[in-house]
């Protein structure tokens, strides 16, 4: 009862306490942690990578004269632009037809949304297997392709058709928000004014979606930008190297000052996925407010429908089956070029060959202990983030949570090189190569996964049932404990899971910051296939998938009860 | 147990180091995954109280990581086995290794280790040509790839990836009969030189193209597997690297290290690489099935020291023709 005490003969001290309590229940303290935080693994990375470059003028003059930056640079925004633009076709298409009534409505969102969801060097190495001439699949099913002709897919049009597929979920869920708040009294009146359904959801329902589709066809590009595993995959055999397959190069590659002119590179990087995010802002902020109604219905064009939904099981098939059959095809193969042989017996060896690598076991304890420690640290932060994302007047601090999910991934780990070498008393040389620092760079990377559907759920958390606890004399901390976190626990789980199932299958970042010891899955499935090993890089693959689906069932169930849109693909 | 056991009687005169070898070796490689697991495996088999661990990649890969760690202080490699000498060559004159003159080198002959002691042969790998058993034609020579019907029908790996590669390159530079004008020839025949040599084999396997410029013991391998793949010796003489293993200066455990050289050059190891398909460097194992003897196999004059005068020019040259 202390504070009342004190407020009882001050009441406007009173009511800005009150006040203050409806936008904090949980006092300064956390928001503060919060803060310290996002500038910690948001603001420093980012800012030392811009000081990294900054002042370097005879670097930047000769990177400016390097033809391969600017040929890469073309490429990286040439390429994401077309994604995009394939994917916002495809992804507004897939939403415009889920407003029509039909049957498998559930099942068909989610095939359309699960390419988003399988890491992309393993969508990448499953097409790449799908479309090999005499790769064992077609070999399989007996329909060997031309010989001596190549692999079609290696081009810049493999890229874009790959990361239009990957990107188009976004486009396909951000639509989606908007739909769930269309009112179902504006498509009634536009009927009622005598339009056919399918004329009245197109005049009526169209404009209302603009803007979400081109705030999709703005993040498809940001990410489509960003993307390392398919650019990687089909870039380097068909040696055509965006800005992320540069920036790994350079990394990777000889040279003197490999470090600053990567620093130099993710700056660029950063500015054009930056060009996207802008472009999604506006996007949002132009668009006309959805008036609250009654909740949307789909509507009843039974043919139309019917053809829709056939044409998006067609597509999963395409995208998602094929490439997948042809992934166990190539991890079924004896031999390089052979058919391949399933049977138990092969099944049995496939698994006792995967169980004999060190690399294997190496990196599925390295990728689960990584999704485990990001998503427990970060679910365990997420209430402070949250209520630091919602507070007006800290809107500078919080962009610094957002920022590296928004920007590409190879944005962070470069700026945890950096931040790990300025550390002192060698413990930058402990972090370096080890798995702390990619832990370090998840948290960094991951933070807004864990954070969005806690903020979500809070938004929904009457304030009155912190007041109730302050009124029994529960303290901050208290409140936090026993009522905040208890109340919001489904959120924090699903953003944790989140957080795991992006962290188990994550490449751009480890791909830069691993060493001995310290592979992940998706590094070791990227270098077994670099190395040529196809069959053991398909089976370890195979394996990967499994985890992921295992932590998707998970996030599904721990998100069943969250308003829609919390767990992303939950339509 | 029994793998132990005959494991220790093999090496039965290294016997008394086993117990004295122990605490953690860091291997960066470039061998194959499995090979280097394989390996690994076989050494701890006699130096139990070894943990081991590796990262593999191409030698133009591995060696920028090298230096990047030693940049930041924070070096993690012990031992290095990687394709070719010119790379120890360059590590060895900025003192990144550790020179051991009485290394036990085994059979190995003389001409395959560094007289100074800081770098060892292992084995003889070289590169020849690849095909598809499903492709029409049947080059023996390298200037047969001149020919305009193997025109986009040539798979060649990076020699910005594999050190293997580069020799190659250096090489065929110093013959009479190929040199700069050859190779010029050869990057109009739309080759494109991308990744590693497994992803040669991949491509050439999988019929992408129909032929290829390959390291021997990949497609020798695959080929007893069944794959529908040959390895060609050509007329000219094939190029060869010596995949040689080195210690480097700054190692935490050069008692694990020395093991592992002496290990690897040792009668058993030798007879290790040729069971994972290479051609020894000790002359007195036999060598693999699938491989001529030693002898038939014509090796192209290489003068290292002349490739290594000569690298720098060279390598943009290569970069300017083939894409680096």
């Amino acid at each position: 009862m202390r504070h009342t005490a004190g407020a009882s003969h001050r009441p406007y001290d009173h009511a800005v306490r009150l006040a203050e309590r409806q936008r904090l229940p949980e006092g300064w303290t956390p928001v503060l942690l919060a803060g310290a935080w996002a500038l910690a693994f948001g603001a420093w990375p980012l800012l030392r990578l811009a000081a990294e470059a900054a002042g370097r003028w005879s670097l930047l003059w000769d990177m400016a004269g390097d033809a391969a930056i600017w040929r890469a640079a073309g490429r990286s925004l040439a390429g994401a632009a077309a994604a995009a633009v394939l994917a916002t076709l495809l992804g507004a298409a897939a939403a415009l037809s889920l407003l029509l009534r039909m049957r498998f409505r559930r099942l068909l969102a989610l095939l359309f949304v699960l390419p988003m969801l399988v890491p992309p060097q393993i969508m990448a190495l499953a097409w790449i297997q799908a479309a090999a001439p005499s790769g064992p699949f077609r070999l399989w099913l007996g329909v060997p392709g031309p010989f001596g002709q190549g692999n079609w897919l290696y081009g810049p049009h493999g890229i874009v058709l790959l990361l239009a597929v990957q990107t188009a979920p976004l486009v396909f869920l951000t639509t989606l928000g908007l739909v769930r708040r269309l009112p179902g009294e504006l498509i009634e009146a536009a009927r009622g004014l005598g339009a056919r359904p399918v004329r009245a959801l197109a005049a009526a329902a169209l404009p209302l979606l603009a803007p979400g589709i081109m705030a999709g066809a703005a993040l498809a590009f940001v990410a489509a930008i960003g993307n390392f595993g398919t650019a990687a995959l089909i870039g380097l055999p068909a040696r055509w190297p965006m800005l992320t397959v540069l920036i790994w190069q350079r990394l990777t590659g000889p040279g003197s000052n490999a470090l600053a002119e990567a620093a130099v590179l993710s700056l660029l990087l950063a500015m054009l996925a930056a060009t996207g995010l802008a472009l999604a802002a506006l996007a949002r902020r132009r668009g006309t407010p959805v008036p609250a109604g009654r909740a949307f219905a789909p509507v009843g064009a039974p043919r139309l429908a019917a053809l829709a939904g056939t044409l998006m099981g067609l597509y999963g098939i395409a995208v998602l089956a094929l490439p997948l059959a042809a992934l166990v095809a190539a991890a079924f193969a004896p031999a390089a070029g052979l058919p391949p042989v399933v049977t138990f017996r092969t099944a049995a060896a496939l698994a006792t060959a995967l169980w004999q690598q060190p690399a294997v076991g190496e990196a599925v304890r390295n990728s689960l202990l990584l999704a485990l420690g990001a998503g427990v640290v970060l679910a365990a932060a997420a209430v402070p983030l949250a209520r630091l994302s919602a507070l007006p007047a800290a809107r500078p601090v919080a962009l610094w949570i957002a920022l590296p999910q928004a920007l590409p991934g190879t944005v962070t780990a470069v700026g945890a090189i950096l931040v790990a070498l300025m550390l002192p008393f060698g413990a930058g040389a402990a972090l370096y190569g080890g798995t702390g620092l990619i832990l370090l760079a998840y948290l960094s990377r991951f933070a807004l996964l864990a954070t969005r559907p806690v903020a979500a759920s809070l938004a929904l958390l009457d304030p009155r049932i912190a007041d109730a606890a302050a009124g029994l004399g529960a303290g901050p901390w208290a409140r936090l404990g026993r009522v905040t976190i208890p109340l919001t626990l489904p959120a924090i789980a699903a953003g944790g899971t989140l957080v795991a199932l992006s962290a188990v299958n994550e490449l751009t970042v480890s791909a830069l910051l691993y060493a001995a010891g310290s592979r992940t899955l998706g590094v070791v499935v990227f270098g077994l296939n670099e190395g040529g090993e196809t069959q053991l890089a398909a089976a370890v693959s195979l394996l990967s998938l499994a985890i992921t689906a295992g932590l998707l069932a998970a996030a599904t169930w721990l998100g069943r009860r969250l308003p829609p849109g919390a767990v992303p693909w939950r339509v | 147990m029994r793998r132990h056991l005959l494991a220790a009687l093999l090496l039965l005169p290294l016997a008394g180091h086993a117990q004295t070898v122990s605490g953690h070796l860091t291997l960066y490689t470039s061998q194959p995954e499995a090979d280097a697991t394989r390996t690994l495996a076989a050494f701890r088999d006699t130096y139990p109280e070894v943990t081991t661990e590796f990262v593999r990649g191409g030698t133009g890969q591995i060696l920028p990581r090298i230096r990047a760690e030693l940049a930041a202080g924070a070096p993690r490699a012990d031992v290095l086995l990687l394709a070719d000498s010119l790379t120890m060559e360059g590590l060895k004159a900025e003192n990144r290794l550790l020179r051991v003159p009485d290394m036990q080198t085994g059979g190995v002959p003389a001409a395959l280790v560094d007289p100074d002691g800081t770098y060892w042969g292992t084995k003889l790998i070289t590169t020849g040509l690849l095909r598809n058993t499903r492709a029409p034609l049947h080059p023996a020579r390298w200037s047969d790839l001149l020919g305009p019907e193997y025109r986009g029908q040539i798979a060649a790996p990076a020699h910005a990836v594999s050190g293997a590669a580069l020799i190659h390159l250096l090489t065929i530079v110093q013959q009479p009969a190929l040199g700069w004008l050859y190779l010029e020839k050869l990057a109009k025949q739309d080759i494109r030189a991308a990744g590693g040599n497994g992803q040669v084999m991949q491509s050439v396997a999988g019929g992408e193209r129909g032929y290829g410029v390959i390291i021997d013991y990949l497609p020798i391998r695959e080929h007893a597997k069944g794959a529908p793949v040959e390895f060609v010796f050509p007329e000219e003489g094939v190029s060869a690297v010596t995949e040689p293993v080195a210690i480097l200066a700054g190692t935490r455990n050069p008692g694990a290290a020395k093991a592992f050289v002496a290990f690897l050059l040792s009668a058993d190891g030798q007879r290790l690489a040729a069971r994972q398909g290479y051609l020894p460097a000790d002359p007195a194992i036999a060598p693999p099935p699938g491989f001529p003897p030693p002898q038939d196999i014509r090796v192209m004059r290489f003068d290292p020291a002349r490739a290594a005068a000569e690298s720098e020019a060279a390598i943009r040259r290569f970069n300017a023709l083939f894409g680096g």
